[in-house]
């Protein structure tokens, strides 16, 4: 066995961390604050990265990415949700919508928006979640009747991210009703639109949420025209494509980093005063930190398991289940750290601005991307398989 | 990243399984609580025949992994013999096994054996055992100590971690066992698996398992290459494998319900012998203390230490 990631990932990690502590403010809490700074710092940190060609470094060369094996894209992920996400929404882009063009899209569609996103100068959001369709996302109402040489969109999306500033969205759209043709379940009849949103058909209203601004928002399509140049895929076959949207989601974000490093800056912010803490308030700190590896290296054996082709529903089940419950337990830890924190210290407001911003994002990492009941679905399933 | 035990280990630990099973199986443990004295011929013949003795887990990458593979054989089945505590012997002393003690009174599941035992603690006090005291429940017994040296330090990273394999080795079963009863047993006309209440509890027991089951790979590796982190990762380990080993027997006595105490039941005996796994040397606060003691101000190390 061996744990080391190797010297290639561990240069990669410093090159990044010199270059957010060069080009990131110390007290940047992501992108999507009220300050338009914020979301500057992201913009020019984006094209630093792809000038660097380290944006799109898990990218084919084809396409203009790297290469990267799969620990050098596990570092990427790390490093950069250590620090707040600062490519901002370009990870979405980045992450998936590009690598789903890559294999779904036409050349003319590839043409389009894979440069784009490579440059970080595009924003996409997920047209998925409906007020009647989260986990049970096939049950979606929002519908493209045929009309002349297309279709005209109309329904509603909800939990948007990044709708108020995205130039593209990546729509799930029924465009068969059940018992229409050979639409015979929900999953079948779904279609995968890419449209851009500055479609006066659309209507984009953003959700006042505890996560702060530009998270989720509501977005209503008034007849929304579209062609089947705008069609990724085939028509009516979109379900398949969602299915491999989810696994690029499998690993997911790597919340265990952030967790990590907030943990482990603590004992610095209270300097001499940390050896004065409880014992108990000790013991849970070390433990969450035992946590924190557990959900690493679970994201590892998920990694590599994926590299193989062997990786099943169950074991990305398992670690997403205990990355989410890490991010709560460690919030809560760090809110009792955060109790014995002077406003004297000197990384004080630093360290509170932190906390806080944790405390209120790992409130939805059970929720967002896959719920932790879906989770525990799959896992059981995974479980109980062959066995009915 | 090599994240698994190698294909050898795997296959030795399937054979040790096997083996195990044709020696009796879930009847060794109940033999030995009827004659605790007959550990060694119950077991011994199967373990020489395994080429146990044989391992090197001290100096041998691969005899570490084949030792880790045969403890959680063993613990599949509840193997009656301290074999973790054999196969991380120290290679100094003239000892048949270590065993690592803490706390006011030492003591371990050696009852009815008669090996000679070395001891050593977190700070690396090395005693051979002098004596030990009455039979107690899963053969534990408390042991009187005469001090040898300190310079055990190397010894105490696998002598904690491969009791953990073991640990592993019977959450492995016990979860087995648990599918298996979930998807048999009937209540309101259909199986409790198509419970939504049972599947989750399922899942919390898997999530504990799987997560020691990569903590352990990790420790055996950090104690293999005698890294500077390695007691803190096998303190660490220890930690995981107490909270998992508490949340897995939870859920697997709730599902079988009643039958789940039964003697006739494998669960309860696996359950009542990972008793001293669990809380020899230190238990869970005890462990948690331990490991902030040695991890200090600056944690486990990780991305960020």
């Amino acid at each position: 066995m061996d744990f080391d990631m190797g010297k290639r990932a561990g240069d990669l990690r410093r090159e990044l961390r010199e270059l957010v502590a060069e080009h990131v403010p110390e007290h940047f809490l992501g992108a999507f604050t009220h300050d338009p700074a914020d979301l500057e710092t992201a913009q020019r940190f984006c094209r630093t990265l792809a000038e660097r060609n380290l944006l799109c470094l898990a990218w084919p060369q084809e396409f203009g990415g790297g290469d990267a094996s799969v620990w050098e894209q596990t570092v990427v992920r790390e490093e950069m949700w250590a620090a707040h996400e600062p490519r901002g929404a370009q990870y979405m882009g980045v992450n998936w919508v590009g690598p789903i063009i890559m294999r779904h899209g036409s050349a003319e569609q590839q043409r389009r928006h894979l440069p784009p996103i490579a440059a970080g100068e595009v924003i996409w959001c997920q047209g998925f979640s409906e007020p009647e369709a989260g986990s049970d996302l096939a049950s979606l109402r929002t519908f493209a009747r045929p009309d002349k040489d297309g279709w005209l969109v109309s329904g509603q999306k909800i939990w948007t991210s990044y709708a108020t500033m995205a130039q593209w969205c990546f729509l799930l759209a029924r465009t068969s009703r059940i018992g229409e043709g050979a639409t015979t379940k929900k999953q079948q009849g779904l279609t995968i639109f890419l449209v851009p949103m500055d479609d006066p058909a659309i209507t984009v209203r953003p959700i006042g949420t505890m996560l702060g601004p530009h998270h989720l928002n509501e977005v209503f399509f008034d007849d929304l025209r579209v062609t089947e140049a705008d069609v990724l895929g085939t028509v009516d076959a979109g379900w398949s494509i969602v299915q491999d949207v989810m696994s690029f989601e499998r690993v997911g974000i790597a919340r265990y980093a952030r967790c990590e490093r907030l943990l482990a800056a603590a004992p610095a912010v209270l300097g001499e005063r940390w050896d004065e803490l409880s014992d108990e308030l000790r013991g849970r700190w070390i433990r969450m930190l035992m946590h924190c590896r557990r959900a690493r290296l679970l994201a590892y054996r998920v990694v590599a398991l994926q590299d193989s082709g062997r990786v099943t529903p169950g074991d990305a089940a398992a670690y997403r289940i205990a990355v989410t419950k890490l991010d709560q337990d460690s919030a809560e830890v760090l809110m009792d750290v955060a109790a014995e924190v002077r406003r004297t210290d000197a990384r004080a407001g630093w360290f509170l601005g932190e906390v806080e911003d944790h405390w209120r994002y790992s409130q939805a990492s059970t929720v967002s991307s896959g719920s932790i009941e879906m989770q525990r679905i799959l896992l059981s399933r995974a479980m109980l398989a062959g066995r009915s | 990243m090599i994240l698994e035990l190698s294909d050898d280990a795997l296959e030795y630990g399937r054979q040790a399984r096997q083996a195990f099973d044709a020696a009796g199986g879930d009847e060794l443990v109940l033999q030995a609580e009827k004659a605790p004295g007959a550990r060694e011929s119950l077991v011994g013949p199967v373990l020489a025949g395994l080429g146990a003795w044989e391992l090197d887990p001290r100096s041998d990458a691969d005899g570490v992994e084949a030792a880790a593979a045969l403890c959680r054989a063993a613990g599949y089945w509840a193997v009656p013999y301290p074999l973790a505590e054999r196969l991380a012997a120290p290679t100094d002393l003239d000892a048949d096994g270590v065993i690592v003690v803490g706390g006011e009174r030492p003591a371990a599941a050696v009852a009815g054996l008669d090996l000679r035992w070395a001891t050593v603690d977190v700070a690396g006090n090395r005693a051979m055992v002098s004596g030990h005291g009455e039979i107690q429940p899963g053969f534990v017994t408390e042991l009187e100590l005469s001090s040898v040296d300190d310079a055990g330090s190397g010894d105490v990273a696998l002598a904690l971690t491969l009791p953990c394999w073991t640990l592993l080795g019977m959450l492995d079963r016990a979860i087995e066992l648990t599918v298996a009863h979930v998807t048999l047993r009937k209540q309101f006309g259909q199986p409790l698996a198509s419970f939504q209440g049972v599947q989750f509890q399922l899942t919390d027991a898997e999530v504990e398992r799987s997560g020691l089951d990569i903590l352990a790979k990790h420790a055996l590796w950090s104690a293999t290459g005698n890294r500077p982190d390695a007691i803190a990762d096998a303190l660490a380990l220890r930690l995981a494998a107490i909270e998992a080993a508490d949340v897995v027997f939870r859920v697997c006595h709730q599902l079988h319900g009643a039958v789940g105490f039964c003697d006739e039941t494998t669960l309860s005996w696996l359950s009542r012998h990972s008793q001293p796994l669990r809380r020899l040397p230190f238990g869970l606060s005890a462990t948690r203390e331990e490991l902030a003691d040695v991890a200090g101000r600056r944690g486990l190390a990780g991305l960020f230490a």
